[in-house]
């Protein structure tokens, strides 16, 4: 949305004090930055009993304070929480959704003339994940829904797949969402598909050997030279080996996809061999079959919640039955497993196909056997440890990232009603916008109405009324525009109007309750943010 | 397809059911009154062989059980030396080729194995338990294969190495490090003769012996500083190269070399290589035409690990004859059948039996080559490879001797557990068949076609 129309909407009337959401930066900043969410349930931490009647203040993007018997501060808007649990804001601890890498498509004549580069071998080190990020409007909000608040995105293409960043799921300009740039380095068992060292599995783990070792040798080199210029040889510079060697040595982490058992074995033993800094990335959801190997390698583990049972696991080789049988009674326990054997563990959507299937596969490891509050914890505070991040994310207290859920019930539920989240602290409306239906009008709203919010001028709204449905239009100083759709039912009226203003289209849903010469209510746009307003009666 | 998915479910089944109660206890376990060919001497007939903590405990004409034995009676069946394959790529995933570069002496099969591999199974079948495991020969030196037991039911890979046995490096000679019946990229690589994947082994020995030069540099120059006790930081080491690591144990004797070869011309080649860098070529796989090198093979201790009756599938491989194997033992060649193959692995009894009949070897003869002789070129015959007490309980019960055509390998013992007891997995799978028809029949589908047969 470019800057002229954004001025120009602010300038038309109401949507300046929109609540945007995350989708124009900048909207919204230094107003209404200040919510009491009061009367409340607060899951403060999954592990902890929950707080009730207790109230959240979140200021300028924090977490002010967090308590039962807290005054509302007087610049504060409140939020009715009475129906409402709050829960920290829940994290796709490792995934690739939200990265659009380009498309590569391979030079067959490298075949030919063997000028093949690293890339052809899935050597990607500098491959920065925050480069590719892609936080639009319509892919956050499927995130939203479901109270997913953050995540992390890591490239996971080739042997050493790229570096990952993290991200809060708030605003769409990346350099204001992102929590943590180039964080952790990826590695998966993933021959090269040409003709190319390595391309065999059992090269993969050699290729890897000598590139860590590698990395090792740079960095001694390298050290000695800075510390000793004189009467030392100066290595030749070497990008790849110097993103490398910042990851090795326990400094920072290194991801293993694994997608089988025996990934994860290769992984453990070449994070012991090089002394990392390591996390498991259980994509093929064995970690249940190498559990005390995780025990002792004290390793911490993504765990993918798609349940299919890896092309080396034997259940797939007994035929239909068998593998439907892993598929739906075996794998799914791997998450319960792993916390029962006192496996540390983040959900990864790795191996689902969005944000709703992701959280399907959470609900099916409580289902098969996995504590809710463990579960919770997967979501929240543990890969906010993994990630460095427990000081600012993973629970509900004071001085962290205002990144909460307010769900009218069960987070873990099918459908979770969840009615606002407030992204990297900007509140976000998931109200839906819909009337209540069938009941015999008991007002009649017909003529002119006058209507008031903060921020914007008054403007003129003229409605038609004929039994439950409802007409009219909106006049504004760029144009009057007509309802899109409208109801009434008993007292209460809704309606809807778009707004066509310098090409954009913007939906506007209004409902209200009457009360006389009075109406009281709330403008949504979209799913972006939402507004209160009140209309009078103009006499005549 | 059908038929043979639903009939690997039926072995799965009881497969996974069966191992379980397989490995449950170290009950003593006597297999009273059979036909016991030792290997390392006489036939017992009507003798017993005690098994104890997974060890043969006792054989002979007049053992009898502890307290508490299980005992099987044996009477009128046959006990040999679980059948040793020193040629073999099963239990392992992934491509097994690494053809990314020309040599890959330091990839190592141990990083993928897979205990899960229904091969083992299938093995076991026919009386298998000890294989030497690796990957292909697309490469002249391409890294390091593994001796494995084949204990099914092992949680992880790293359950299946033989312990004890030598480290071994598979190379290869011929049309496939030439990559001459690949097209694509096969064609611009190097090398593209036999001189050339002889002369690239060479190239990496020498490459070799400049890195462990560098090496005992760096050592010395280490122990001369801590000796001046001279200020600063010690020398800097050379970089750690995996590939010539493992060439220079080649080179140092560390590895049993295995070589994939066909031709005579070039296995006396690549012979003389070895003896000139000292590296200890233990064995040419295939080998068919060994035969023709027998005095400079007996010479030099190589053994030749070959098919009997399977070639001229390329032309390299069209010398040779049913006969070779045993003319090669007949004139002192260390001699050994393998597989090659998932398939034939199970059926190597079958193999041995060709070389009575083609070449005329005495039946003791044709069993130690795929006993004793394929536990010396594995280095492994100190717990392998015959039965006498002392040794590993790795056994293999036949219904008739295991040379007759009509024989069926009736149980299968490793570490003295039962892996495979034919009538038992028989009778589980009945079980398991009549179980799905009940199933079936419950829910008014239509019925399969029954499958039945012998594995």
């Amino acid at each position: 949305m470019n800057t002229r129309i954004r001025w120009l909407l602010a300038a038309a009337f109401l949507v300046s004090s929109l609540p945007m959401g995350g989708q124009t930066p900048g909207a919204g900043a230094g107003l209404h930055r200040v919510w009491a969410i009061t009367n409340t349930r607060i899951v403060v931490s999954p592990s902890k009993p929950a707080l009730d009647k207790a109230t959240v203040i979140v200021r300028d993007g924090l977490i002010e304070a967090v308590g039962a018997g807290l005054a509302v501060p007087p610049d504060a808007e409140t939020i009715d929480g009475s129906k409402l649990t709050v829960f920290p804001g829940l994290f796709d601890a490792l995934g690739a959704s939200l990265l659009k890498l380009p498309e590569e498509k391979f030079d067959e004549t490298k075949i030919y003339t063997g000028n093949y580069t690293d890339k052809d071998r899935g050597v990607t080190p500098e491959l920065k994940a925050f480069e590719y990020l892609s936080l639009g409007k319509s892919t956050v909000e499927k995130y939203h829904k479901l109270g997913i608040l953050a995540a992390q995105v890591l490239p996971n293409r080739g042997i050493l797949t790229g570096q990952a960043s993290v991200t809060a799921l708030g605003d769409a300009d990346k350099n204001k969402a992102v929590l943590l740039k180039d964080a952790a380095l990826g590695v998966a068992f993933s021959p090269a598909g040409v003709s190319l060292f390595p391309n065999s599995l059992m090269g993969t783990v050699a290729y890897l050997r000598q590139a860590f070792s590698d990395a090792l040798d740079y960095d001694l080199r390298s050290g000695r030279w800075r510390a000793e210029m004189k009467g030392s040889a100066r290595p030749a510079h070497n990008s790849q080996l110097e993103i490398l060697a910042g990851f090795l040595q326990g400094r920072k982490p290194v991801i293993f996809f694994c997608n089988d058992r025996h990934d994860i074995l290769r992984a453990l033993r070449l994070a012991e061999e090089f002394k990392l800094n390591s996390f498991v990335a259980d994509l093929g959801g064995e970690g249940w079959r190498v559990i005390p190997e995780l025990q002792k390698a004290k390793a911490r583990v993504f765990c993918t919640v798609a349940f299919k049972p890896p092309v080396t696991s034997l259940m797939t080789k007994l035929g239909k039955a068998e593998k439907e049988k892993a598929e739906k009674e075996i794998y799914p326990k791997n998450p319960a497993k792993l916390a029962e054997a006192g496996v540390p563990f983040a959900f990864s959507s790795l191996g689902t196909d969005d944000p709703k299937s992701y959280m399907e596969g959470v609900q099916k490891a409580v289902e098969a056997g996995l504590a809710k509050t463990k579960a919770l914890e997967a979501l929240t505070a543990v890969p906010a440890a993994f990630l460095g991040l427990d000081r600012a994310l993973g629970t509900v207290e004071p001085g962290k990232i205002a990144n909460l859920v307010l769900a009218e019930d069960d987070l873990l539920a099918k459908d979770p009603k969840v009615r606002y989240v407030f992204a990297d602290g900007e509140r976000v409306d998931l109200v839906s916008a819909k009337a209540k239906e069938g009941e015999k009008p008991t007002v009649n709203v017909s003529g002119r109405w006058e209507i008031a919010a903060e921020g914007i001028p008054k403007l003129p709204i003229d409605f038609v009324q004929e039994e439950g449905s409802l007409s009219g239009k909106l006049t504004t100083p760029y144009g009057v525009f007509d309802f899109t759709g409208g109801s009434v039912s008993a007292k209460d009226i809704y309606f809807e109007v778009n707004l066509a203003v310098g090409g954009q289209q913007i939906d506007l849903y209004f409902s209200a309750t009457v009360e006389g010469d009075t109406m009281r209510g709330t403008i949504v746009q979209g799913t972006s943010g939402s507004t209160e307003f009140t209309a009078k009666r103009i006499p005549g | 397809m059908n038929g043979k998915i639903a009939k690997t479910a039926w072995l799965g089944l009881a497969v996974l059911a069966f191992v379980a109660a397989g490995a449950a206890a170290d009950q003593p376990l006597l297999l009273k009154g059979g036909n016991v060919i030792t290997v390392s001497g006489e036939i017992l007939r009507g003798g017993s062989i005690l098994i104890q903590g997974g060890k043969i405990a006792a054989v002979g004409m007049a053992v009898t059980a502890p307290a508490g034995a299980k005992t099987f009676d044996l009477a009128g069946q046959w006990v040999m030396p679980g059948i040793i394959d020193s040629h073999a790529h099963i239990a392992a995933d992934g491509d097994l080729n690494e053809t990314g570069d020309v040599l890959a002496p330091e990839v190592d099969i141990r990083d993928v194995l897979n205990p899960d591999d229904i091969n083992i199974w299938y093995a076991l079948t026919g009386g298998v338990t000890t294989i030497h495991t690796m990957h292909g020969s697309a490469d002249p030196i391409g890294g390091r294969g593994v001796v494995l037991k084949l204990r099914w039911g092992a949680a992880q890979g790293q359950d299946l190495i033989f312990a004890g046995a030598p480290l071994t490096s598979k190379w290869a000679l011929g049309e496939n490090p030439k990559r001459s019946n690949m097209g694509g990229a096969g064609r611009a690589r190097y090398p593209q003769t036999r001189m050339g994947v002889e002369a690239s082994i060479r190239d990496v020995f020498e490459q070799a012996r400049t890195y462990m030069r560098s090496w005992d540099e760096h050592n010395r120059k280490v122990k001369e500083a801590e000796k001046a006790r001279k200020p600063g930081p010690p020398p800097l080491p050379p970089r750690k190269d995996y590939r010539l690591e493992i060439v220079a144990g080649i080179l140092r004797g560390e590895y049993w070399v295995r070589c994939h070869a066909y031709q005579a011309e070039e296995m006396l080649s690549i012979l003389r290589l070895c003896q000139e860098y000292g590296v200890k070529l233990v064995c040419f796989e295939h080998g068919l035409e060994g035969y023709r090198i027998t005095n400079e093979l007996a010479a030099a201790g190589v053994a030749v690990s070959t098919f009997t009756d399977f070639w001229g599938y390329k032309w390299e491989a069209f010398q040779t004859m049913p006969y070779a194997a045993a003319l090669m033992a007949q004139r002192g060649v260390l001699v050994a059948l393998n597989s090659d193959d998932a398939e034939r692995m199970r059926r190597l009894f079958n193999d041995a039996a060709k070389t009575v009949r083609f070449g005329g070897l005495a039946e003791a003869e044709a069993i130690r080559m795929l006993t004793i002789n394929p536990a010396r070129i594995l280095g492994v015959d100190k717990w392998v490879g015959t039965i006498e007490a002392g040794k590993d309980a790795d056994l293999a019960v036949f219904s008739r001797h295991p040379l007759d055509p009509y024989t069926v390998c009736e149980k299968t013992i490793v570490d003295g557990k039962v892996l495979f007891d034919r009538a038992k997995y028989l009778d589980e799978r009945r079980k398991a068949e009549e179980e799905k028809n009940k199933k079936e029949a419950e829910a008014a589908k239509p019925k399969e076609k029954k499958i039945g047969g012998e594995v």
